[in-house]
């Protein structure tokens, strides 16, 4: 048995305050530069296409949950009372994976092989090989509903821990998100918050005239869910959005942040449709300096 | 009281008995409480049952989920609903996460025979037998279906338990001992292998019967885990024959008729036939009925011996 005395103690997942916070709030702008230029390298050390659009978009709002939020023990993968958090839109696993080793799940050497033969680092999340990955996920529609799963084995055992899942927009064209939407409210699954990367582009481009999912507020309203937006890229309004989601009683929760596909890299920023590329040597030192312009100006202030 | 010599009577006792045993037991049910024979543990276990209504495909995930945070989901549905709505989820969520899900297919194959060929589960398990991590039972009567219950439960990793409407009197050995990829030899014979799964055991049975009459020496083995199926498990009855016919409630594709000649094709290298359903969409009509018409019977079993002895 594993001894699992030695877990920290639950953080305090209080909202950040503008004026109190500032250094917190600085350090996770540092974290987020950090995932950024790891997505970057990823990609360009490989010489793989990797989806820019979707992981930029995702930053801040991982950052949060594994940098403030999620009630995790990095020591301890499987410790049964931990926050459990799953990456429904799979394609973003290089942003998960990022968080996971700067909390230090495993080793920076594991990103060597990463989409590689004998990787811990599957191209999408693997529940079985990477310590940290609650659940494999990569068919887009699954990872929702097998959180609302997690969620009812948590009101069953009435136990400590709540469950995140983390949508993409794109996704909320499957059918089965709102087969799960309609079971979870059904079943109150109140210890569970699901957040939408909105960043209203799927893999094809903008949504908006093709597979549209307006009106999306009222479609989660209509489900019986209580519904929160925050601007997905703002630390403060990200960590309102969640205090908010935590607290409700009786309902599941879901969280609607407002996102911009390639948010922060200009170059996949202001890309029209695909944003699944390869980044040149050039390309690549562009968006570098770009990012140490940011940092200079985070650090002073 | 007596114990039911039915399959679905024996699963819904026994399902009570194992989450009185281990309260990790979850059941879920997609509005069909009734017809898969779930009340009992509903009415026992209400804090541990949850109807997620006419949503098949939520049925694998809700339940990887369950898995994922240690409990023992059993989810229940029509074999054909169960398998084959929400196949992606359970090829995704529940084997390649290796999550402690039981599948519960019930009425397989032609059970439901009046509803017809979109009630009726043909390819289940050719579908099953595909994918990694799963494990197959398919109980020939009620003891049987018993045992597999407190396996399946005991078990950590994802299980079909495919289950069909049968009832009769008891076919096993008094102490008969299931036991996860060993074949049963029922009665042995010089002539023909019979294989067969599920409720067409007890057809198997009435075949050898039929045969000795004539007499054709037929070795009847019953085959309860279509996966995993060690080739031994096959060749330790096959040595002993001239020939094998396979029988089952399944296209003739990709079930225990394709398991059986897998491993006589690489390692018995003598004739097989299988009975089955021949690759065709079903009709309506009685369970019975509907088994003659496709080949499914004694008569025609019979024919197939024949056939393969003068070869």
């Amino acid at each position: 048995m594993t001894d699992y005395k030695n877990i920290p103690d639950m953080p305090l997942k209080t909202p950040l305050d503008p004026l109190k916070d500032q250094l917190a709030i600085r350090d996770l702008q540092l974290a987020a530069l950090a995932i950024r230029r790891k997505i970057l390298y990823m990609g360009h050390r490989n010489r793989i296409k990797l989806h820019y659009g979707a992981l930029l978009s995702m930053v801040e709002l991982v950052t949060t949950l594994y940098m403030h939020w999620l009630n995790i023990a990095p020591e301890f993968p499987d410790w049964p009372d931990r926050d459990r958090f799953v990456l429904s839109k799979g394609h973003g696993a290089p942003a998960l994976y990022i968080a996971l080793w700067m909390r230090g799940f495993f080793p920076e050497s594991n990103f060597d092989g990463f989409r590689r033969l004998h990787s811990i680092l599957q191209g999408h999340p693997d529940h079985l090989k990477t310590p940290g990955v609650d659940c494999s996920s990569g068919s887009l529609g699954q990872g929702m509903p097998v959180s609302c799963g997690m969620a009812l084995g948590a009101k069953v055992d009435d136990a400590p821990y709540r469950v995140y899942a983390y949508m993409s927009d794109g996704e909320c064209n499957e059918g089965s998100i709102w087969e799960a939407a309609q079971i979870a409210s059904n079943l109150g699954l109140d210890r569970l918050t699901v957040i939408v990367d909105w960043n209203r582009k799927s893999s094809y481009g903008f949504m908006e005239g093709r597979n549209d999912i307006e009106p999306l507020c009222d479609k989660w309203l209509a489900f019986n869910w209580e519904v929160f937006e925050c601007d997905g890229h703002d630390f403060v309004s990200i960590s309102r959005a969640l205090f908010e989601a935590d607290a409700v009683q009786g309902r599941p929760s879901v969280v609607l942040a407002h996102t911009v596909k390639g948010k922060g890299i200009p170059y996949v920023e202001f890309y029209e449709t695909k944003a699944h590329i390869l980044l040149t040597q050039e390309k690549y030192e562009e968006c570098l300096t770009h990012l140490d312009q940011i940092e200079e100006k985070i650090i002073n202030g | 009281m007596a114990k039911a010599n039915d399959i679905p009577s024996a699963f819904s006792e026994t399902l009570v008995e194992a989450g009185a045993r281990y309260s990790g037991v979850v059941v879920l049910n997609a509005d069909l409480a009734d017809s898969c024979k779930t009340e009992a543990f509903c009415d026992a276990f209400p804090e541990r049952a949850f109807d997620l209504g006419v949503a098949e495909q939520s049925l694998p995930t809700f339940a990887a989920g369950l898995a994922l945070v240690g409990k023992i989901p059993v989810y229940n549905t029509f074999a054909v609903f169960a398998v084959h709505r929400g196949f992606d989820m359970i090829r995704q969520s529940v084997a390649y996460n290796r999550a402690n899900v039981k599948i519960i297919g019930h009425a397989a194959g032609q059970s439901m025979g009046y509803a017809g060929p979109s009630h009726h589960t043909i390819e289940d398990l050719a579908a099953m037998r595909a994918l990694p991590n799963m494990v197959i039972l398919c109980p020939s009567d009620a003891e049987e279906t018993r045992q597999m219950i407190w396996w399946m439960v005991e078990y950590e990793g994802p299980v079909y338990l495919r289950l069909t409407r049968a009832s009769g009197p008891p076919i096993h050995a008094p102490g008969y001992k299931f036991e996860l990829g060993k074949t049963e030899l029922l009665v042995d014979g010089r002539d023909v292998s019979v294989f067969s799964t599920g409720d067409l055991v007890m057809l198997s049975m009435e075949l050898q019967g039929k045969m000795l009459a004539e007499g054709i020496s037929v070795q009847v083995v019953n085959v309860p885990t279509l996966k995993p199926l060690p080739p031994q498990e096959i060749i330790r009855h096959a040595q002993h024959t001239r020939a094998a016919l396979t029988i089952e409630d399944h296209n003739i594709i990709g079930g225990l008729g394709s398991a059986v000649s897998e491993i006589y094709a690489e390692h018995v290298m003598r004739p097989v036939k299988r009975l089955g359903i021949p690759d065709t969409f079903t009709e309506s009509d009685d369970c019975d009925v509907l088994r003659e018409a496709y080949g499914i019977s004694v008569e025609r079993a019979a024919q197939a011996i024949h056939s393969l002895l003068d070869q």
